[in-house]
Parts: structure tokens; C-alpha cells; sequence
């Protein structure tokens, strides 16, 4: 394998440096929030890593076509990278909302219509992981990752709206609940450190993505030599 | 445009044909239901009261597990025999393969559909042949069949194919089960029309798109 | 006006949820790494001895 690109060293230590300021500005300098006290500080976070979920996410569903039309080995290897660092990152927004519902809402758990989509898109990631696990001609493999990675894209935003139809039967709780979430208001400290908090996950997200990348071309190498020798 | 047709119905008779001599899906299929209904009845106490709204919920988890079953069999079948190859090496368009398919699939779900709404009925004392309901039935199996199928023909070529199918088609068919199940309520209780025909049409948007996709991809998910 | 709730308890472990797993996800990468490139160097040996 060709050594670390000096590029890539450096986004490795920014990655830190921004992960640190990002939670020095969260923890420490953002003021905290009157009404729900310190737990509010999770959100920054809880954003910073549900916007690059979704942009993984995202990003998978156009590398999936790419690699349909050009059945070319790169855009599976990229697609796997971003869905993988997709699924992590999902994960932890999840857990941070839940953590933050528990004493903003009283409840672990509610079946709103964010967290429901939020629960079954990582399902569908998860699928995807199980899906290429029982296939393993490599470029088989490829082409059922991107076609189902292309299905997942596009039934998120449906699961979404349809989720929002069935609820608006019961929009008591939940109805409150998101009134609440949408009215929280920012100062200028909050503000900052929110903003910073979405670049960081974003550097973040490039130096993990392009480490994950690195690693699939090393594994898509060793499978090759290994059919080659044996 | 006529061979594609003639290809997609001559797949379709096969399956049938096949099917009337082994009837070994939609008994399965059958069967399955059955027993889906007594486990909700016990699981959930269906009382007059609650009937009325977990009804249309109960139907559709019946159709979706006993579709799953469907499906898995008849691309198992496929695979098994290795009819599939012999399917791929036709000089006709594979897309017509992928529409055969869905149309024996489809059938199969109607004709269990068709057992299920009658039994249900006469089980639980509710006149179900509402021709709301129908329309949310057909309009549902149709998305549900189309990526059932294409999902299908990726699990039974994977390793782990039995337990595969459900996992990968649950999640991306939960749009058509959540306004299924919403509209077919709405219709059963006899819900105004205006706020009904928001269900209606995310499945309406659902078939498009995903029978649409499923169509352009077919190629790559049987490809050799 | 209500006091400020104390809910620092839910935020210490939003965090700690947060970097644990993120720990974990990076520590799984290096150890793929790892274990790759040795696969990757035996492979190559064999390659060669053939």
C-alpha cells in the first residue's frame, strides 16, 4: 500500500483539533440553556453528527448510480466507505437524541416522525452490511450494494412523508413536542458554537471518509492477490 | 413492444402453470395466514371496540409476512432449478423477465388476498368488501410486489437467503405499509375522501418510482 | 421563573456514548488496517516464492 498522503496526516490532526474546540465550545463556552439545563449541550453534537449521517447517506444513493453505469470497482469502494461512517455517526445521533428526549420529553422514545425515519434508515444501512455479507463474488457483491443502496436513498424521504401522514391522527405529544424542539432559540454563543460544531463533523467526516476509502482499496487488494495465489 | 409483452406473459404462464401443478406457494401462503390471524387475535384480544381500529393493521402485516413468504419461494424456485439461467439466456428483454415476476407474484398475493378478506370478514363479523379497500389492496401489492421482487432475486442469490428477504424488504417497504394501513382505516371507518387521498397518492408515487427503479436496475441484480 | 433543571447526569452520558463509540469505530479501523497489511504481506510472499 502506498504510504499515508502527507494531506491526509494533516486532515488526521485537524480531525482532533476540531473535535476538541468543537467540545470545548459545546461543553464550556456555550451558555446553558435555561430550560432544560446542561443536557441541551448534546445537541450540538447530535446535529453535527445527523448532518453528516445524512450526507454519507446521501452521497451513497449517487455513488450507487455511478457505479451502475460505469461498473467501475472505485465507486463501490467509496459507496461502502460513506455508508459505513454513515451508519457510526447515525448511530450516536440516535443515542444523543434519545438521551435528550429523556428529560426534554419525559420519554427514551417517542414514534415521531424524525425519529421513526432516523430509526428505519439506520435499518436499511444495517441491511445493506448483512446484504454484502452473504454474497461474496466481490463484483456481485458491488452491484447489489449499489441497488440497494439506491432503494434505501430513495425510500427515506417517502418513509418520512408517510410517517408524517400517519401520525397527524394523534398530534398531541408529539405535536408539543416538536413545537418545542423548533422554538428553541439560539444566542449568539449557542450560535457559534452550533456552526462550529457542523464544520467540525464535516472535517471529521472528509478525514474518516477518505481513511475508509484507503482501507477498502487495501482490502479489495488483498481479496485479489488472495484469489491470484490460491 | 409486443415481444416484451409476449415474453412477460409467456414468464407468467410458466409461473402459473407451475404453480396450479405443485401448489406449493400459495398454500404456503395460505396456510400462513391463517395462522397469522389466530396469533394476532390472541396476541392483541380483538375485542369489538379495538377491531375496529387495528384492523386494516392487522390485514396488512397479514399480507406483508405471508407476501414474504411468496416471494422468497418463487425466486428460490427459480434459482434452485436453475431456471433462473435458463430464463437469462432467452433472447428477449430482461426487464420482461423482471415483469413476469411481478405479475405471478402479484397474483399469488391477490389470490391470498382474496382468501384472507373473505375469512376475516366471516371471523370477526366486519363486512370488508369495501371498494375503498380494495383499491388500497391492489394499489399496495403493486408496490409491494415490485421491490419484493427485486429484492428476492438479490436474497436467493446471497448466501444468507432465507433470513435475507424480510430484512432487506420491510424497511424500504414501509412507506406502502404505513399509508396502506392509514388509508385502508380511513376507508373502513368510513373517513371523508380529502383526507384519505393523501395516503392514496404516496402509494400512487410509491408504484411509480419504485416499479420505475426497479426496471432500470433489474439488469444488474441478475446479471452474470 | 422555574429554575434550571439539573441535567447534566443525561449530557455526561450523551458524551460519553459519543466518544466511546466514535473510540471504538476508529480503533476498529486501525485494527482492520493492520490485520490487512499483514495479510497483504504474507500474500505477497507466497506470490513470490511461486
Amino acid at each position: 500500500m502506498t504510504p499515508k498522503p502527507t494531506l491526509l496526516k494533516v486532515l488526521d490532526y485537524l480531525s482532533v483539533i476540531v473535535l476538541i474546540i468543537a467540545a470545548y465550545l459545546a461543553l464550556v463556552y456555550a451558555p446553558t440553556e435555561q430550560i432544560m439545563g446542561d443536557v441541551q449541550r448534546v445537541f450540538y453534537f447530535h446535529i453535527g453528527t445527523a448532518w453528516v449521517g445524512l450526507l454519507g447517506f446521501v452521497l451513497s444513493a449517487i455513488l450507487g448510480i455511478a457505479y451502475l453505469v460505469t461498473k467501475d470497482m472505485k465507486w463501490d469502494i467509496i459507496e461502502v466507505a460513506a455508508i459505513e461512517i454513515s451508519v457510526v455517526f447515525f448511530f450516536i445521533t440516535i443515542v444523543l437524541g434519545s438521551v435528550w428526549a429523556r428529560p426534554a420529553w419525559n420519554t427514551w422514545w417517542t414514534w415521531d416522525p424524525r425519529l421513526t425515519t432516523a430509526a428505519i434508515t439506520e435499518l436499511v444501512y444495517v441491511a445493506y452490511f448483512m446484504l454484502r455479507a452473504g454474497v461474496e463474488d466481490p463484483e456481485r457483491r458491488a452491484r447489489f450494494g449499489a441497488v440497494y443502496a439506491l432503494f434505501g436513498g430513495l425510500s427515506a424521504p417517502i418513509t418520512f412523508m408517510a410517517i408524517r401522514l400517519f401520525r397527524s391522527i394523534h398530534p398531541v405529544v408529539i405535536g408539543a413536542a416538536n413545537q418545542n424542539q423548533e422554538k428553541m432559540n439560539m444566542s449568539g454563543d449557542m450560535r457559534v458554537a452550533f456552526f462550529f460544531a457542523l464544520f467540525a463533523f464535516t472535517v471529521i467526516f472528509i478525514d474518516l471518509f477518505w481513511n475508509r476509502i484507503r482501507l477498502g482499496q487495501l482490502e479489495s487488494k488483498v481479496e485479489q492477490l488472495k484469489l491470484k495465489v490460491m | 413492444m409486443t415481444n416484451f409483452l409476449q415474453a412477460t406473459f409467456a414468464v407468467f404462464r410458466k409461473d402459473i402453470t407451475a404453480e396450479l401443478r405443485s401448489r406449493e406457494i400459495i398454500f404456503a401462503m395460505m396456510v400462513f395466514s391463517m395462522l397469522v390471524i389466530v396469533i394476532f387475535n390472541f396476541a392483541l384480544e380483538l375485542d369489538p371496540a379495538t377491531r375496529k381500529e387495528v384492523t386494516s393493521g392487522v390485514l396488512w402485516a397479514t399480507f406483508a409476512f405471508a407476501g414474504t413468504l411468496g416471494l422468497n419461494r418463487s425466486m428460490a424456485v427459480e434459482k434452485d432449478r436453475g431456471c433462473l439461467d435458463g430464463l437469462l439466456l432467452a433472447p428477449v428483454d430482461r426487464s420482461a423477465i423482471y415483469f413476469g415476476k411481478v405479475l405471478s407474484n402479484l397474483a399469488f398475493m391477490f389470490i391470498v388476498e382474496a382468501f384472507v378478506l373473505p375469512l376475516y370478514s366471516a371471523l370477526y363479523n366486519v363486512n370488508l368488501f369495501n371498494p375503498g379497500l380494495l383499491l388500497v389492496i391492489l394499489l399496495g401489492s403493486i408496490g409491494y410486489t415490485a421491490v419484493g421482487t427485486l429484492l428476492a432475486s438479490m436474497a436467493v442469490q446471497a448466501r444468507t437467503r432465507d433470513v435475507l428477504l424480510p430484512i432487506l424488504l420491510f424497511p424500504i417497504a414501509i412507506p406502502v405499509l404505513l399509508s396502506a394501513v392509514k388509508a385502508s382505516t380511513g376507508f373502513l371507518n368510513g373517513v371523508e375522501m380529502a383526507e384519505i387521498w393523501p395516503s392514496l397518492n404516496l402509494l400512487i408515487v410509491y408504484d411509480v418510482i419504485f416499479t420505475a427503479v426497479a426496471f432500470m436496475v433489474f439488469d444488474a441484480v441478475v446479471e452474470e | 421563573m422555574e429554575p434550571t433543571p439539573d441535567t447534566s447526569a443525561y449530557m455526561i452520558a450523551g458524551y460519553a456514548v459519543f466518544f466511546i463509540v466514535s473510540a471504538i469505530y476508529v480503533a476498529s479501523l486501525f485494527i482492520r488496517n493492520r490485520s490487512l497489511q499483514r495479510d497483504l504481506e504474507t500474500l505477497e510472499d507466497l506470490d513470490a516464492k511461486k
